[in-house]
């Protein structure tokens, strides 16, 4: 009896020490609350996948700046009731559709090969020399760099026109093909994106535009008076024209208009999933010349 | 006095927790990559080393051998451990802020750590007296600290060393225990 009695003895001072110390030392330090109710709602997992220091860290950092939940979202996070605790802890609103992204390539055609590359067959050595082999210097070079980054094989290159594209239903969004690509081609859209500017061009008086690629965007600004919801606007700065995702209705009046099929709905055909991916250097195209 | 200097040394350099008695090795790997989280975790594991083992005197000489019930000490032991991080965890939360997010996850774990046991055990074990028994997992908690600060300090200047891949991380860190090890193998016949 002695030693059962003597351990929950103990057990009980400890517990009741433990709870005199939680009501009677007064809290000192304000402002942890709000931490501490989004701490609540987090996964706990402390998977580290938003980049802070486990849950908690994440919490605080989203106390201080609550515009980081779509920034570096919670992947575990998706369910629709947690999220809304999270709304009102952290006292924003939401927009489901901004939380998760999706990669893009800036570049849907095949634009001229001016010179035969036959150097490194990675995108970051075949652009130093004239922005790569295209007569576009916008042009994704289909070299793989992406495609070796990508940690869901999301990326696939297309076996006609050399170039890279993206499943939006496997891309996770994560970013890593963003910063590997040596031409600036890829950026991140939001999820539920239908229709992009597959083009990143910028003209240059000295060579007229379409000599550079069949896809390649004019700048006629058609679908600027086609698109009824205001949703293409001009880039002054990139001195392209710029798609307001938030803003699109998806009604697909811009890609009748466009002439030179810069605007596109974002998918992925068929063929180009099958297509087994050639080795290394077998990209470099050779000039039809 | 000098008894008191011996054993704080014997416990710091000689008989050091992670190099000689291979207790604690978890926050060793885990926590030694960076010296500003490492000398956190030093200091928590010390401060409450140093605690329990007073907590764990007590508890030993005023209930487990009054009642004749000795056999109890690891769970006893245990139970004075998890109890005491807790409360250290809770009264640093509430009195200073800046601390606790500086120790982050490393106060929790420490519930769990080897090395907070083993002081308690050894004390036990050696017999020591109560003011014996707090200068031990001083110098424990020193000796901790210690081989932490060395073992972060030579990973730090690691990151940038030209390492071979398949010994990147982990492995080399291995190594260098090893070699810090027989470094500390000097101190054996100090005493």
């Amino acid at each position: 009896m002695i030693p059962i009695g003597a351990l929950i003895g103990i057990g009980f001072v400890a517990g009741l020490i433990i709870y005199l110390v939680y009501i009677k030392v007064p809290q000192k330090v304000k402002g942890l609350e709000k931490t501490e109710a989004i701490n609540a709602i987090l996964p706990g997992a402390d998977c580290g996948a938003c980049g802070k220091p486990g849950c908690f860290g994440y919490a605080q950092a989203l106390a201080q700046d609550p515009g980081l939940i779509t920034k570096t979202p919670c992947t575990l996070l998706q369910d629709p009731e947690s999220l809304g605790n999270l709304e009102k802890a952290l006292g924003i609103t939401l927009d489901p559709s901004a939380m998760s992204k999706i990669a893009l390539v800036h570049c849907n055609g095949n634009s001229e090969t001016i010179y035969h590359y036959s150097g490194v067959a990675t995108c970051k050595a075949a652009a130093q020399l004239l922005s790569g082999y295209r007569r576009c210097p916008y042009a994704c070079l289909g070299l793989e760099d992406c495609l070796k980054v990508c940690p869901v094989d999301a990326i696939f290159i297309d076996p006609e026109k050399n170039l890279a594209v993206i499943d939006p239903e496997k891309c996770t969004g994560c970013g890593l093909c963003v910063a590997e690509c040596p031409l600036n081609l890829i950026e991140l859209v939001s999820a539920d994106t239908k229709i992009a500017f597959l083009c990143n061009y910028k003209p240059l008086k000295s060579i007229p535009e379409r000599e550079r690629c069949e896809y390649a965007c004019t700048h006629c600004r058609k679908c600027f008076k086609a698109c009824e919801d205001e949703a293409i606007v001009w880039n002054k700065e990139k001195a392209v024209p710029e798609f307001i995702h938030e803003k699109c209705t998806r009604c697909g009046k811009c890609i009748e208009v466009c002439e030179s099929n810069t605007l596109a709905e974002i998918k992925i055909e068929e063929k180009v999933l099958s297509h087994i991916t050639k080795a290394p250097g077998e990209h470099c195209a050779v000039p039809k010349r | 006095m000098n008894e008191l200097i011996v054993i704080f040394i014997g416990m710091a350099l000689i008989n050091n927790f992670i190099i000689v008695r291979f207790l604690g090795l978890c926050p060793f790997f885990g926590v030694s990559k960076h010296i500003g989280s490492a000398l956190s975790m030093g200091v928590a594991v010390t401060i409450v080393m140093t605690i329990s083992a007073l907590a764990a005197w007590l508890i030993e000489a005023y209930i487990l051998i009054p009642f004749d019930i000795e056999y109890m000490y690891i769970v006893m032991f245990i139970l004075v451990i998890a109890t005491l991080v807790q409360i250290i965890e809770l009264f640093i939360k509430k009195t200073n802020a800046q601390l606790y997010f500086a120790f982050g996850i490393y106060l929790p774990l420490i519930t769990t750590n080897c090395a907070v046991l083993g002081i308690t055990l050894i004390n036990r074990v050696e017999g020591f007296s109560l003011s014996g028994s707090v200068v031990a997992a001083l110098g424990a908690g020193a000796g901790f600290t210690l081989i932490l600060a060395m073992m972060s300090g030579i990973r730090e200047k690691l990151e940038t060393a030209n390492t071979p891949k398949s010994m990147r991380g982990l492995p080399v860190a291995f190594l260098i225990a090893t070699l810090l090890g027989l470094a500390f193998s000097g101190f054996g016949g100090m005493l």
